[in-house]
């Protein structure tokens, strides 16, 4: 059978981004999150990648840089938001030189948001936006398939995303500490796995403060305890 | 050397063998010519005003500006020829609008002064085109504060972003000067056309790279400059001029970091200081002529 | 081999050939209109005697989820006009972008130094900001937008919005109009885009059905119908928050607010509700 191609919204919120899928497409099913904390911004991450019920990959990284502290989330298509991020990083390297300056978060955010608007009929892309720059600290912004642009504390998206709404704003705080909010990023994508087919794998995580960027890894098999590198 | 009859002159993209672009140089003659534009930058802001030489009586006054905004934020002044001003004017703006369009937010004063920089200097290098008969002041006041980007919606947290390094201070006034050559470079005063040398020793004297910078205040600025075009005005006085003057402050100040023309009521006052300060020079040197 | 359920039962392709699917598609036409995603719902706006109030909740909808609780869909333009918007908000940022440009073009125009108003518009700096002659009233803006909506709906790539304007036209009689995606264009004492239509737009015309009974309404009458109507809204509208943005816009200027709460809802009724027909306890 066909995916339907009607790009419509389905009631319940989640099968938009299975439904916007080309035709034997591989999908990030995906529970993506970003939040901002007292240093900084935390991007985190589950591992799966689905073509229908097949895990074509289950150590996708789907935490990608665009510049040295400016990261993104990817969710939807792999092709498309690959493509997508590659040319933001090559955009962002362009400014830094021709400009002398590294770019903020905003310019990031203000350039993805033009490709995913420009493109909006032609991608399916959900993309959260999260860098720490000088000048802003750290900030997150939410880029959702229409192309829009949404400035957040925190933002979460994918699949999975819709089974962690409660969890994350019951837990939520703002200006936490970074052991905190670790736990927090942690705590909500191990529920998103739980009970998201789509999503699976590992948690990778990038901390981004004034000290750069730090990865984590955490592994289903030591319960997501232990950090690995 | 000379240029004339050398050939040396006749074309943009030759040299002199001494090493020298003729044509760029006969184009500062055309801003030597032109009503003195100057430009102060103070803590607080920028103000630019320009000596408006009153070529008919048959000119509604006050109309016909020639100081331009450029997106909200940043001004421009030139001396020289008015309507090679006016093309730079609307680079200048096409400039800012294509920085909105992919950056989502304004342009800076540096990264104007850089781009308009750059296009004035193609102008001194082709045979087809002649470089511009102007020198440009661009004054502008950078966003100290943060700005959205351009259509954002939604709001960070509230106990505001976390990471930021303390005591570092962002955006602030700038101030650059633009020649034909496309030679720019960033001042804490300016001036050019016919009076600069006079504006530039009433600039100087106000100490702005020094402590004079940080104490002159805004309103004070304003009066500075209207006193250096009366004085600058002085070795011309055969000729009527009108002052126009604009002023960016930042976003706590009278402008709220926008480019606007100086209030009528403070303009005046300025005008009224200027003339008083320019009688009592007049004064003390016939004193000095009865000694 | 293809092990999805969806493949279960149908011929193998490598024996019997390619499956003929071809029942299985819709046989609509293929469109290049897209469609809204993130979306958002009513903007309800009503004239009184001095200008006009308008008001949008801050949500910003994912099909039903409730994605975004924090998005102002009201905006100002030049400080005398102000535009709602609901519907597609992707499309609305767009709008906001472009609106923004245009202002600053009409500054330019306004300045003088522009080939535009060279001469002509000798302006004191003094001049009252807003009420500044040549600058674009809500009038002319909703003129502009009507024309921008259809020209972008004959490209069959429409910008998925209701849009509501608010102002002073030219004569500086309070103005309040509406246009859509199609670029339809309507002006009345009241009006309101999507749920609001059908639900709010019945309170207000109880209270300015005319021109004239707008004209004689206060601005807190005007306020106070507006809040009614933002809660009706919010009890009918499933696709609506209890947080909400308010505008007046008065020849004063403009006065956004974008943290409204609803206040004084009517819930306590529900006690006495039990089951749904003879049962009692």
């Amino acid at each position: 059978m066909e995916f339907g191609n009607s790009g419509f919204l389905n009631e319940d919120g989640i099968h938009l981004d299975m439904d916007r899928l080309k035709k034997g497409e591989v999908n990030l099913g995906t529970s993506i999150m970003a939040v901002t904390f007292k240093d900084g911004v935390i991007l985190g991450a589950d591992s799966r990648t689905t073509t229908g019920a097949y895990i074509a990959n289950r150590v996708t990284d789907k935490l990608t840089q665009v510049h040295d502290t400016i990261w993104c989330c990817r969710s939807g298509s792999a092709a498309d938001t690959q493509a997508v991020a590659d040319i933001v990083k090559y955009q962002l390297e362009l400014f830094h030189m021709m400009n002398g300056k590294p770019p903020t978060t905003q310019t990031a955010a203000a350039i993805f948001q033009e490709i995913c608007y420009a493109n909006k009929d032609m991608l399916s892309a959900g993309l959260i936006i999260a860098g720490w720059d000088e000048r802003h600290g750290g900030q997150v912004y939410s880029i959702p398939l229409g192309g829009s642009l949404h400035k957040q504390p925190y933002a979460i998206g994918g699949s999975g995303s819709t089974y962690i709404y409660g969890y994350c704003d019951a837990n939520w705080r703002e200006g936490m500490e970074e052991e905190d909010a670790v736990n927090f990023v942690k705590g909500a994508l191990r529920e998103a796995i739980k009970w998201d087919g789509s999503s699976g794998g590992v948690i990778r995580m990038v901390v981004l403060t004034a000290k750069g960027a730090d990865r984590h890894l955490y592994l289903p098999d030591t319960d997501y305890k232990v950090r690995h590198a | 050397m000379t240029s004339i009859g050398t050939g040396y002159d006749l074309a943009n993209s030759i040299f002199s063998p001494d090493g020298r672009n003729f044509q760029v140089e006969y184009a500062v003659k055309a801003v030597e010519n032109g009503g003195t534009s100057i430009g102060i930058r103070c803590k607080e802001g920028v103000v630019l005003a320009v000596e408006k030489i009153i070529t008919s009586k048959l000119l509604k006054p006050n109309a016909n500006k020639r100081i331009a905004t450029v997106d909200r934020h940043l001004g421009i002044v030139y001396s020289g020829m008015i309507p090679d001003g006016r093309h730079f004017v609307d680079r200048a703006r096409d400039e800012a609008r294509a920085w909105r369009d992919t950056f989502k937010t304004p342009i800076a004063t540096a990264d104007l002064a850089s781009r308009m920089g750059g296009y004035m200097q193609a102008y001194t290098l082709y045979q087809s085109v002649r470089p511009f008969g102007i020198t440009a002041i661009i004054g502008g006041f950078d966003p100290s504060t943060d700005l959205p980007v351009d259509g954002e919606v939604g709001r960070g947290p509230s106990c505001g972003a976390g990471g930021k390094v303390p005591g570092k201070t962002f955006g602030g006034p700038g101030l650059y000067m633009i020649e034909p050559s496309g030679l720019y470079w960033g001042y804490y005063g300016a001036a050019t056309g016919k009076g600069r040398q006079a504006a530039k020793a009433e600039l100087e004297k106000l100490d702005l790279a020094g402590p004079g910078g940080e104490s002159l205040t805004l309103e004070q600025a304003v009066k500075e400059a209207a006193r250096i075009i009366y004085v600058a005005h002085d070795d011309n006085k055969d000729k009527d001029f009108e002052l126009e003057m604009t002023w960016i402050s930042g976003p706590d100040g009278p402008t709220k970091g926008l480019h606007q023309e100086v209030p009528r009521a403070l303009r005046e006052e300025a005008e009224r200081l200027a003339k008083k300060a320019l009688e009592s020079d007049d004064e003390d040197e016939d004193g000095k002529m009865e000694e | 081999m293809d092990h999805r359920p969806q493949a279960w039962g149908r011929p193998r392709d490598d024996v019997y050939g390619p499956y003929d699917a071809s029942y299985l598609h819709n046989n609509q036409p293929k469109t290049a209109t897209q469609s809204p995603i993130v979306t958002g719902t009513s903007v309800i706006a009503i004239k009184f005697k001095d200008g006009v109030v308008m008001a949008a909740d801050n949500l910003a909808s994912y099909g039903s989820l409730a994605r975004f609780t924090d998005v102002k869909r009201l905006r100002p333009f030049l400080s005398t006009s102000v535009v709602g918007f609901g519907g597609d908000v992707s499309d609305m940022q767009f709008l906001d972008r472009h609106l923004n440009e245009l202002a600053i073009d009409e500054a330019y125009e306004a300045e003088g130094c522009s080939a535009g108003g060279l001469g002509s518009s000798a302006q004191e700096p003094d001049a009252s900001p807003g009420a500044s002659k040549g600058q674009l009233n809500a009038a002319n803006l909703h003129k502009y937008l009507t024309k921008l909506m259809y020209r972008r709906r004959n490209s069959f790539d429409p910008l998925w919005n209701q849009i509501l304007v608010a102002g002073f036209d030219s004569a500086s009689a309070p103005f309040l109009a509406s246009v859509d995606l199609r670029g339809t264009a309507f002006t009345s004492p009241s009006l309101a885009t999507g749920y609001g239509a059908m639900l709010a737009q019945p309170i207000m015309r109880k209270y300015a059905a005319t021109e004239e009974d707008a004209a004689k309404l206060t601005r807190d009458d005007a306020v106070r119908v507006v809040r009614e109507c933002m809660k009706v809204l919010f009890y009918r509208d499933a696709r609506s928050l209890d947080r909400f943005s308010l505008a007046v816009v008065t020849r004063d200027g403009v006065d956004i607010s974008e943290d409204e709460v609803l206040e004084q809802q009517s819930w306590a009724f529900a006690e006495r509700i039990r089951g749904y027909g003879t049962q009692t306890v």
